[in-house]
């Protein structure tokens, strides 16, 4: 049968692997243009490091910039640290960083030229950022050591002025010790955007909520007594320190922080009621900024026992706070309920503009001025407004997250101004702090002493 | 050396990368397009007459079938003649037929055939009741136009296309060479090696071997060239590994042509080579050494290779055959069970990547050698059977390719680290690349073997790598445009199993990096660094370049001796008269003593001139090669006004043909024999010197004049 003829009849069986063969190049390039831009704008991708447009603060201080070939970084080692996470390195391990998200803008990249530097993709490669230099330092000065994470911005047009998250490193002299140092370990990881943590009693605002979702009418009336430990589905509720408090309503347990009252609140709400309301409030839902997927805060009542519930209540069991989120939610209680989309840069792109979810609310207009006056009555009586610049009329909420294990626990603040010439909202959280107040209170009087 | 330094430098460098491929993709098309033109078209070589009714039956190819069987090759509808009768085939003494197997026998002149017999021109072979008389083809090849001629009417020179090729590699050790640190000429030294190497086959085959094509070499010089560039500045110690091996490629593709001019000592080697290449896979197994999870590896001291590649030369060898061989042995059998040896051997050492190229390979044999679609179907059925065993059986294979479609949630570990770092770098290096040297993925573990078309894409751009597996692609479009042109079977499905097989590499390579396809671990033809491939590739090229029929017409014409002497007439172009040959100075640049035209000369053809003839002019000389086929030259040329009519040779009187001579016969001559070889060779001749027509315009002349 095989005859030359025929041999050259079935030699088309090339044609249907050259067909393949092409149909896969094809596919191949297709997807190049398609998706090159992701492709190269990954952390890892060296190319980006030594050719990127310089980087700005709001007050046009350089804080990148490319010189001979090499990325180099602010004069300053405080400002380096405390910005490393919001510009990212220059290996580009730090996948949040402007570098990393902006680096389309940064490098010039096109399908043509790939990374390659051109006249062209030289034009318009610089970034000015929301930030404040002198903002960040202060914050993360006022971190003193400590791991956690402190983002602020203004509740009214988005722009984010201070963003640090510790541990950092300097970026312009990366330890050697970066990968096996334990001091580092998370370094590469944005604390504001990317982490989670156990929010303790900044949770109460939610379950307060909650209560004033159920009883519009009298939640603020409602009283339970506290005698530093309450039996709660089983086990003991107690506060902090044992204290007792008392008969407490709704601001003087908002005040004292008291986890018998928002133990028994929850229990009160009820489970589904709680989660549901705590979903409402951002918790569990997805937020994005400049591309970037924030770690969610997380909340799942749904094995929860009384007592369970009761810690739940007060920010304890299994529910999870992202910084992020916090500053979002209080921005959104400062704004009459609505959520400002925050974001680090003028326009990082034209799409932003249009997609601007302007009626997005994480609590009703009701439920934000109740919520502000009973922050307000923390700070003005139990906290102290000598801790914060005059006229800012800051409303806040601290909590003490209790994490186990022997260490110290997660301190929090989270609040904003009510002052239209200071519109900012703030989340704080420090590691192994001393309280609330002590320690994340002392952050958030550094930054807003810079803002004045 | 300031402007090294200066802002320029990079701009000028983006251009001299914009501009390579280019020039890369001009040597690949028109190395096509003058194969294509350099072909000679389907004409009948010699006829057969069948006497008593006056039928006649083309003969068209090297290797014909004859028989009662409609895909017989000349089909006899006789009762009497078997299905698969006979086969007549070219060979380097004349026309040959051999019996395959047949109830009524072969008779050449009423003598009962054993094995292969020479027919001469005018013999008469009996097949059952069917007698076939040989005779020359009479009709003047018609002049068909083709509608897309690529372009360029005219084929390229070789030097020309030798000399851009070249010119690619010259830029792009330019770019290498220069860097931050000024120039350093020791990253230009490979491409330099590697030029010597490639101008040294050029000079080989076209000075020496006289052969007219180069067009294959051209490109496999093209690609050799550009991977030492680029592994140049990847490592520029390793480099000599490579350097050596593209040598050592080099001798091996002209010891494997000069093996495969004689077809018989390949058959009679066949054996030899299939036991050896099983022997090699032994020695292998056992004294292989693991490396990178597979144990394909032998080192011997200092040296260390990869057997299986040299194995794939070995298994192309054995699976192809000429056509009688097929015709009296029809299955597969023998080559299957080799197939079946292979494939184990390199599943025991785990080279998974290698066995699907063996099994690839073999499919194309397979079917071009049964045509049988159900054989394939039941071959691939099988083939699915034993993969689905071994991922039950040995699931750590699987998780090999797990990461596979989703690479990117696999950034930072195995799965999928190589595959994103040459997406990521091939984004990165844009339509023209970042630069020679300059790239990041030669940070990556195999980016100079596996990734290496990664490697291309950063460093010289998506375009450079897309005109890379354009050349390799059309390798399939050589073999398949040489497949019924060749001078056997053996070739054209040896041609078109190596064309399909490094086609289907070149998809494993390209699409396993990029996650179009599983990573599987194999070298991609020509550019990535490793000895074995390189040198394999090479030879593996030699089948392609054995296909084409014009590649021993040379040879044979140097046994011939005489050449220069023979004044070979000039003025016009070849009978064929199609696409009119290289041009002038690099085809016959001696001017007063024009070369003779191998092909020519080779295939000891008829060659009948036109042009001014004078009067009177000498005897022609007679080759000795003429005299076996008994084929005709006459002359014309330059030369004395005066000679004498020439006697009727004995050779001649032998074959019983006839010759005429121009001198007496006034303007308009006899019509010429068709010569057999000479349309079979196709080769154009183009002159320089007294007559130089323009080209369009001399063809047509060309042909009138033949008429």
């Amino acid at each position: 049968m095989a005859f030359l003829k025929t041999v050259g009849l079935r030699s088309i069986v090339l044609y249907i692997l050259l067909a393949v063969f092409l149909g896969g190049v094809g596919y191949l390039v297709v997807n190049l243009f398609l998706n090159g831009r992701t492709w190269a704008m990954q952390p890892y991708n060296g190319h980006l490091g030594s050719q990127m447009g310089d980087i700005l603060d709001c007050d046009g201080a350089v804080l990148a910039t490319s010189k001979e070939g090499e990325r180099q970084y602010s004069e300053d080692a405080t400002v380096r640290r405390a910005l490393l996470h919001t510009i990212g390195d220059t290996a580009g391990y730090i996948g949040t960083g402007v570098q990393s998200t902006m680096g389309g803008k940064l490098t010039g990249y096109n399908f043509i030229t790939g990374l390659n530097q051109t006249p062209f993709s030289q034009l318009g490669s610089t970034v000015t950022l929301t930030v404040d230099q002198d903002v960040c330092a202060a914050a993360y000065t006022a971190m003193d050591g400590h791991n956690g994470a402190a983002i602020l911005y203004n509740y009214e047009n988005g722009d984010i002025l201070c963003k640090v998250s510790a541990p950092s490193f300097d970026p312009s002299d990366v330890p050697e010790d970066l990968e096996t140092n334990d001091a580092y370990k998370g370094a590469y990881l944005d604390n504001t955007l990317s982490s989670s943590f156990t929010p303790g009693s900044i949770f109460k605002l939610v379950t307060v909520a909650a209560a004033m979702e159920k009883w519009p009418e009298d939640w603020s009336s409602r009283t339970y007594d506290c005698w530093g430990a309450q039996d709660v589905g089983g086990s003991d509720i107690t506060c902090l320190h044992g204290e007792s408090h008392g008969t407490q309503d709704a601001f003087s347990a908002m005040g004292n922080s008291c986890n018998i009252y928002f133990a028994q609140l929850a229990n009160d709400v009820g489970r589904d009621s709680l989660q549901k309301k705590a979903e409402d409030m951002g918790f569990n839902q997805e937020f994005t900024f400049d591309g970037v997927a924030v770690a969610k805060s997380t909340i799942d009542l749904s094995s929860a026992n009384a007592n369970q519930l009761g810690w739940a209540g007060v920010g304890q069991y299994t529910v999870l706070a992202n910084p992020y989120h916090m500053m979002v939610l209080a921005g959104a209680i400062a704004n009459g309920g609505a959520y400002t989309q925050p974001r680090l840069a003028d326009n990082p792109n034209l799409l932003s503009g249009l997609v601007q979810p302007g009626d997005r609310k994480l609590v009703t207009a009701v439920e934000a001025s109740q919520l502000k006056s009973l922050m307000r009555s923390d700070v003005e009586n139990y906290y102290g407004d000598w801790l914060f610049p005059e006229g800012m009329a800051v409303c806040a909420k601290t909590g003490t997250g209790e994490v186990g294990e022997g260490k110290g626990p997660n301190c929090w603040m989270m609040g904003f101004c009510d002052s239209s010439q200071y519109p900012y909202a703030f989340a704080v959280v420090v590691e192994e702090g001393t309280g609330g107040i002590e320690t994340a209170g002392a952050v958030v009087s550094a930054m807003l002493q810079a803002l004045v | 050396m300031e402007f090294l330094q200066s802002g320029v430098l990079p701009t000028v460098l983006l251009l001299v990368r914009a501009i390579v491929p280019c020039m890369a993709l001009y040597v690949v098309w028109r190395c096509y397009t003058s194969f294509k033109k350099g072909q000679r078209r389907r004409d009948p070589v010699v006829m057969l007459c069948e006497e008593s009714t006056g039928v006649r039956f083309p003969v068209l190819y090297w290797e014909n079938s004859i028989g009662r069987s409609r895909s017989c090759d000349i089909c006899l509808p006789d009762a009497t003649v078997s299905r698969d009768h006979a086969v007549l085939m070219r060979r380097e003494e004349g026309w040959v037929v051999c019996d395959t197997g047949s109830h009524s026998g072969v008779q050449v002149n009423g003598r009962e055939i054993e094995g292969q017999h020479l027919v001469n021109i005018g013999d008469t072979i009996a097949m059952g009741d069917v007698r076939l008389t040989l005779r020359n083809a009479e009709t003047p090849p018609a002049r068909r136009r083709r509608i897309f001629t690529g372009f360029s009417r005219e084929a390229a020179s070789p030097m020309k296309l030798m000399v851009v090729a070249s010119l690619v590699h010259l830029l792009m050790a330019l770019q290498a060479c220069i860097g931050e640190e000024g120039f350093r000429l020791a990253q230009g030294i490979p491409t330099l090696i590697a030029m010597v190497m490639g101008w040294g086959l050029y000079i080989w085959s076209i000075g020496i071997q006289h052969r007219v094509s180069f067009e294959i070499e051209t490109i496999c010089y093209l690609l050799s060239g550009m991977g030492v560039a680029l592994l140049a500045a990847y490592n520029l110690e390793g480099i000599k590994t490579q350097l050596a091996a593209m040598g050592i490629g080099i001798l091996l593709f002209c010891f494997l042509i000069w093996f495969m001019n004689d077809m018989d000592r390949v058959a009679r080697f066949r054996v030899y080579i299939a036991a050896g290449a099983i022997l090699l896979f032994l020695i292998n197994l056992v004294f292989g050494r693991e490396q990178y999870g597979s144990k394909n590896w032998i080192f011997i001291g200092p040296v260390s290779f990869q057997p299986s590649e040299f194995i794939k030369i070995a298994f192309v060898f054995v699976g192809t055959s000429t056509l009688d061989r097929l015709q009296t042995k029809k299955n597969i059998t023998e080559f299957l069970v080799f197939t079946g040896i292979c494939m184990g051997f390199l599943f025991i050492m785990r080279d998974f990547g290698t066995a699907v190229i063996f099994f690839s390979c073999f499919l194309i044999i397979a079917f071009m050698r049964s045509g049988s679609v159900r054989t394939i179907a039941l071959i691939l059925a099988g083939a699915a059977i034993g993969v689905l065993l071994i991922l039950r059986f040995m699931p750590y294979v699987a998780d090999r390719f797990a990461g596979w479609g989703h690479v990117w949630e696999h950034i930072n570990d195995s799965l999928g680290y190589q595959q994103t770092r040459v997406l990521t770098y091939m984004a990165s290096g844009g339509l023209f690349g970042i630069g020679l040297g300059q790239g990041n993925l030669a940070g990556i573990f195999a980016a100079d073997s596996d990734l290496v078309f990664g490697l291309v894409c950063e460093e010289q751009g998506l375009l450079l790598a897309l005109v890379v597996l354009l050349a390799i692609a059309m390798l399939t479009l050589y073999a398949r445009s040489d497949v019924t042109r060749s001078r056997s079977t053996f070739f054209s499905i040896g041609a078109c199993a190596v064309a399909g097989m490094l086609l289907f590499q070149t998809c494993l390579n390209v699409f396993g990096a990029t996650d179009v396809l599983p990573l599987t671990g194999v070298t991609l033809p020509f550019i990535s660094a490793g000895g074995s491939s390189m040198m394999c590739v090479w030879g593996l090229m030699a089948f392609i370049k054995a296909s084409d029929e014009r590649t021993y017409g040379a040879r044979r014409s140097s046994k011939g001796g005489r050449r220069s002497q023979e004044a070979m007439p000039e003025g016009r172009h070849g009978p064929a008269g199609r696409g009119s040959g290289y041009r002038a100075e690099s085809y016959s640049n001696t001017g007063t003593v024009p070369r003779v035209r191998p092909d020519f000369a080779a295939t000891g053809e008829v060659y009948s001139d036109t042009g001014a003839v004078p009067p009177a002019r000498p005897k022609p000389p007679v080759r000795p090669d003429f005299a076996a086929t008994g084929e005709v030259y006459s002359d014309t040329g330059a030369v004395p006004p005066a000679r004498p009519k020439p006697p009727a040779r004995p050779d001649f009187a032998a074959t019983g043909e006839v010759y005429s001579d121009t001198g007496t016969v006034p303007p308009v001559r006899l019509k010429p024999p068709a010569r057999p070889d000479f349309a079979a060779t196709g080769e154009v001749y183009s002159d320089t010197g007294a007559v130089s027509p323009p080209p369009g315009k001399g063809d047509m002349e060309d042909i009138n004049s033949w008429g």
